[in-house]
């Protein structure tokens, strides 16, 4: 089997067309990878940047009233994580900056995309792209023809004429194919693990960690690709079916399946439009809506004046405005809630369409895998959504808090720099590799069962093959 | 033997092939389903047009019972909201919703329409930033992906459907060993070729083009003719790209399986990765500037204004005194004052805008120069541009829209900077925005360029097939 191995990885590399299949392919993974870096690096250097003048204006806004240094706010800026150089996913796609004021949860704003163009649209180039669709079809190339162009020549009868049994030809010939594209991807590989070890883009929690799982599902993915072109090779009656055939394959899998994905998963989780979600908030924040009733301010102040004994709201020890307004600030955190939760709901369960049409197209399971790994995915922008919320609830509590306790109900009341100074800056922690495995199960276990699935179908096409 | 025969006995052989007519029935039904997504998409756009202008009446109703119930001695419902006031009138709560109908053709490419704002409400307070704002409420992933499409089918999986019916078109004559044959009659390669493609052409453009007629009736398309013809002739000039190149394969006298190998290797590069590799180039050579400085831009420079106010307001009285209307500087009210900041918060957005808009024209001007090079970009600009769902379209209405928030603007700051207030008859004169769309003669000065490249790649690749099948012989 050993001078199968050889012969095959030699005549892989003698070939011209895998000679200039690989360079392409290899250009273009190294270029991705490297440009990949540089816009990673030089966004969350900018990112960090204006994250650190943000809180830089929080801090020197002067004296001022709590409130008002509330609806003055603050801007949060997403950061860029390690491996997003990898594979961007959907960061072009979201918001880059939101506003964190009093009353409201804005949207993130700054999409990346929306000041490209067009073209950017049908053919944006990662490396995760190159990897999750021209390795593919350069497998398909090289593996196509391995068992059906040699029953073709009828050279198969005589190579099994030798006495090697079928599944040590088969074996002997993937792995030729594997070792030829192993030229090719562990360069690839090193270098990215180069660029993460000696400058990190930006910070993750154990990009290392992740960068190995990545490498992993991406070969698996490629494994599952090669045992499907063997056993459709050996299936095949003539090469150029097989041919034909992978190739059909590779367009479902990568081009027609996502965009089904797409519209199949609108279909059966619509959103609604922008207009309708923005007008839904603003309703609700005016009226309340069952079980969240607007808080009712001459009864707060009745039960404030109750509790502390006192008949007027002057006499009171704390100051009934700061009281008033953190109770709305709960009342608006619960309309936001349902409305924003019931949005980002929508958008999980349209992710998990998008899962679920990976029985037919692995792409999808990779691709999501990819993104979760990477930390751009949907979940991981949401997780930073969610944490800039967070904060923002935390700095609302704090102003009116200090509002509430410093001051007197009708005092003109002007705070210092020890209070925007005291307010932690915004610091979040990416999710860790478990949250994101976690995350996925559906697409591991589809990405599993193409695995398994095509070596046991490479395995037994292999052992039926017809030999002449 | 005439070009009907060739054509009769064509039609016979397909529809004898099993494996061609399944592929064609598929080829129809993504069609069809492609259709439909396009015209899903479209009438969700219409409705929410309609609510959107539905908004506008409404806001404008309530605000003038509003007005009509203070004039016979009510109360403003609120201190802060009392509509005779001009910053309230002409801010949020009066603010008119500047609208782009939906591309005429949206249904066939939803192009840009997923991503790029059709709304901006107006009001006083309309700023740069207030251009900064996301579209449709969109799962980000779907946006990345895109939609399935007609321009989306036309654009990656007609040329497949044209390879995979025409990469044999001579060889197999020659493999099955009737070319000599057929050349023995009094009939060149040129014209065999030519018939049996033209067939085929016929065939595969035929149902492109119906289902496209056919969404343009369902939405009513037809209404800009100009459109429907550049789609028309846009398909049909990529259509031809692609058989006039599997002929000049063809006309190489090579295998079937040589030819359908160099065809399938010329779509990867020509449509996967080119504009790929365009869009990598571009990017490195010419980065696009970002926005996050913008906000950084913008938080100072409200920063500062608020701590110059008076200061402000005396410059901006300089400045525009058709705005002034006999406002003395040195007692300004409330309302003039924080006026003066707005604006000047505004002037040095403009400033940072206009600097980052000049660097990103240069750059996109500078990268759509190398799409010249993939006839699959180039196709898609015309494509989505004749759909009205490009990204001329939504630029143009954006300065439509900057404009207007011009107009508006002088109608109801100088009454803030004299502190006056409004009542129920200025109503009627209220800026209104009108949508001055393209008209089809723009799209087509557009689309000049991309359509005449595509029509010489067309050509140059017709002159290598016509050379090429000049030289193949019935011996061969």
């Amino acid at each position: 089997m050993k001078h199968i191995v050889r012969k095959e990885f030699t005549d892989v590399l003698r070939d011209g067309r895998f000679r200039w299949c690989s360079v392409l392919v290899g250009a273009l993974l190294l270029v991705s990878l490297g440009h990949g870096w540089v816009q990673a690096r030089s966004a969350q250097q900018e990112h960090a940047a204006a994250q650190a003048t943000a809180r830089d204006h929080w801090e020197s806004q002067g004296e001022k009233n709590p409130h008002s240094a509330a609806h003055y706010g603050i801007y949060a800026f997403k950061p860029r994580l390690a491996l997003s150089f990898v594979d961007e996913g959907v960061d072009p796609y979201t918001g880059t900056s939101v506003w964190l004021e009093a009353h409201r949860q804005n949207d993130f704003l700054l999409r990346p995309a929306q000041d490209a163009t067009a073209a950017q649209r049908i053919g944006a180039l990662t490396a995760a792209q190159v990897l999750q669709h021209l390795v593919p079809l350069l497998i398909i190339l090289l593996t196509f023809g391995a068992l059906a162009g040699e029953r073709e020549r009828g050279t198969l009868r005589q190579l099994l004429a030798t006495g090697i049994g079928r599944r040590e030809l088969a074996l002997g010939k993937a792995l030729g194919i594997a070792g030829a594209l192993a030229l090719l991807l562990v360069p690839a590989a090193l270098v990215g693990a180069a660029a993460l070890v000696v400058g990190s883009p930006g910070p993750a929690a154990s990009p290392l960690a992740r960068g190995v799982v990545l490498a992993g599902v991406y070969l698996a993915y490629f494994t599952a690709f090669l045992a499907l072109s063997l056993a459709v090779s050996a299936w095949a009656r003539s090469a150029r079916t097989a041919l034909v055939i992978l190739l059909g394959v590779w367009v479902v899998n990568g081009l027609v399946a996502p965009r089904v994905a797409v519209d199949l998963s609108k279909w059966l989780h619509p959103t609604p439009s922008a207009l309708e979600f923005a007008r839904n908030v603003e309703r609700e924040m005016a009226a309340g809506v069952e079980g969240i009733p607007r808080p009712d301010r001459p009864a707060l102040t009745e039960q404030l004046l109750a509790e502390h004994g006192v008949e007027r709201v002057e006499d009171l020890p704390v100051n009934e405005v700061g009281v008033y307004l953190q109770e709305s600030e709960e009342f608006g955190n619960r309309i936001f809630d349902r409305n924003y939760g019931a949005l980002w709901d929508t958008f999980e369960r349209q992710g998990v369409v998008h899962e679920a049409l990976a029985v037919v197209a692995p792409l999808l399971a990779v691709r999501t895998l990819s993104m979760g790994l990477a930390g751009t995915d949907v979940e991981q922008h949401r997780h930073f959504a969610t944490a800039a919320e967070a904060y923002r609830r935390d700095l609302m509590r704090r102003m009116n808090g200090d509002l509430a306790e410093n001051s007197r109900t009708g005092d003109t009341y002007l705070a210092g720099p020890e209070l925007w100074e005291e307010t932690p800056p915004l610091e979040y922690a990416a999710p860790t590799l478990g949250w994101v495995l976690g995350n996925r199960i559906l697409s591991i276990l589809v990405l599993g069962t193409w695995l398994v699935g095509a070596v046991l179908a490479a395995a037994a096409r292999v052992r039926q093959a017809e030999v002449g | 033997m005439t070009a009907r025969t060739v054509l009769r006995n064509e039609w016979r052989l397909l529809m004898a092939d099993r494996a061609l007519r399944v592929v064609l029935g598929l080829f129809a039904v993504l069609l069809v389903y492609a259709l439909a997504n396009g015209v899903v998409w479209m009438r969700f756009q219409a409705r929410t047009v309609e609510a959107v202008q539905a908004g506008n009446v409404e806001r404008t109703r309530a605000i003038a019972e509003e007005l009509a119930a203070i004039e016979n001695g009510a109360e403003p419902a609120s201190r802060f909201a009392d509509p005779r006031a001009p910053n309230v009138l002409g801010g949020p709560r009066g603010s008119h919703t500047a609208v782009l109908e939906p591309g005429p053709l949206t249904a066939l490419a939803v192009g840009q329409s997923d991503l790029l704002p059709y709304y901006y409400d107006v009001n006083i307070y309309t700023n740069e930033s207030s251009f900064q704002q996301n579209g449709e409420v969109e799962n980000p992933l779907n946006l990345m992906v895109g939609r399935f499409d007609l321009a989306f089918v036309v654009i990656y999986l007609l040329p497949l459907l044209v390879l995979a019916v025409s990469f044999n078109v001579l060889s197999e004559e020659r493999e099955q060993g009737t070319l000599a044959l057929t050349l023995s009659q009094p009939v060149s390669a040129r014209r065999v070729v030519a018939a049996k493609l033209s067939f085929r052409a016929l065939l595969v453009v035929g149902m492109v083009l119906a289902v496209s007629l056919l969404g343009i009736l369902v939405t009513g398309g037809f209404s800009s003719p100009g459109r429907v013809l550049l789609w028309c002739a846009t398909v049909v000039a990529y259509a031809l790209f692609w058989f006039v190149l599997a002929a000049w394969v063809n006309s190489l006298r090579r295998s079937s399986a040589w030819n359908a190998t160099v065809l399938v290797g010329a779509w990867l590069v020509l449509v996967v990765v080119l504009p790929a590799a365009i869009n990598i180039a571009s990017g490195l050579l010419h980065p696009l500037p970002s926005r996050v400085q913008m906000v950084t831009a913008q938080r100072e420079a409200s920063n500062e204004a608020v701590n110059r106010r008076s200061e402000l307001l005396a410059r901006y009285l300089e400045d525009h005194p058709e705005m002034a209307g006999g406002v003395v500087a040195e007692e300004p009210g409330l309302g003039a004052l924080a006026w003066a900041a707005t604006d000047a918060v505004n002037r040095r957005l403009e400033e940072v805008t206009s600097e980052h808009d000049a660097r990103r024209a240069e750059q996109i001007a500078l990268v759509r120069r190398y799409r010249f090079l993939s006839p699959a970009l180039l196709a898609q600009e015309v494509l989505i541009d004749a759909a009205g769902t490009g990204d001329a379209r939504f630029a143009g209405f954006q300065s439509q829209v900057r404009a207007f928030a011009e107009q508006w603007r002088e109608f109801f700051v100088p009454a803030i900077l004299a502190s006056e207030q409004m009542d129920a008859s200025v109503l009627p004169d209220l800026p209104r925005f009108r949508l001055e769309d393209e008209e089809g003669a723009d799209v087509a000065r557009r689309a000049g360029v991309p359509l005449t490249v595509l029509g010489a790649l067309l050509v140059l690749a017709g002159v290598g097939a016509g050379v090429g099948l000049g030289r193949v012989r019935g011996a061969d």
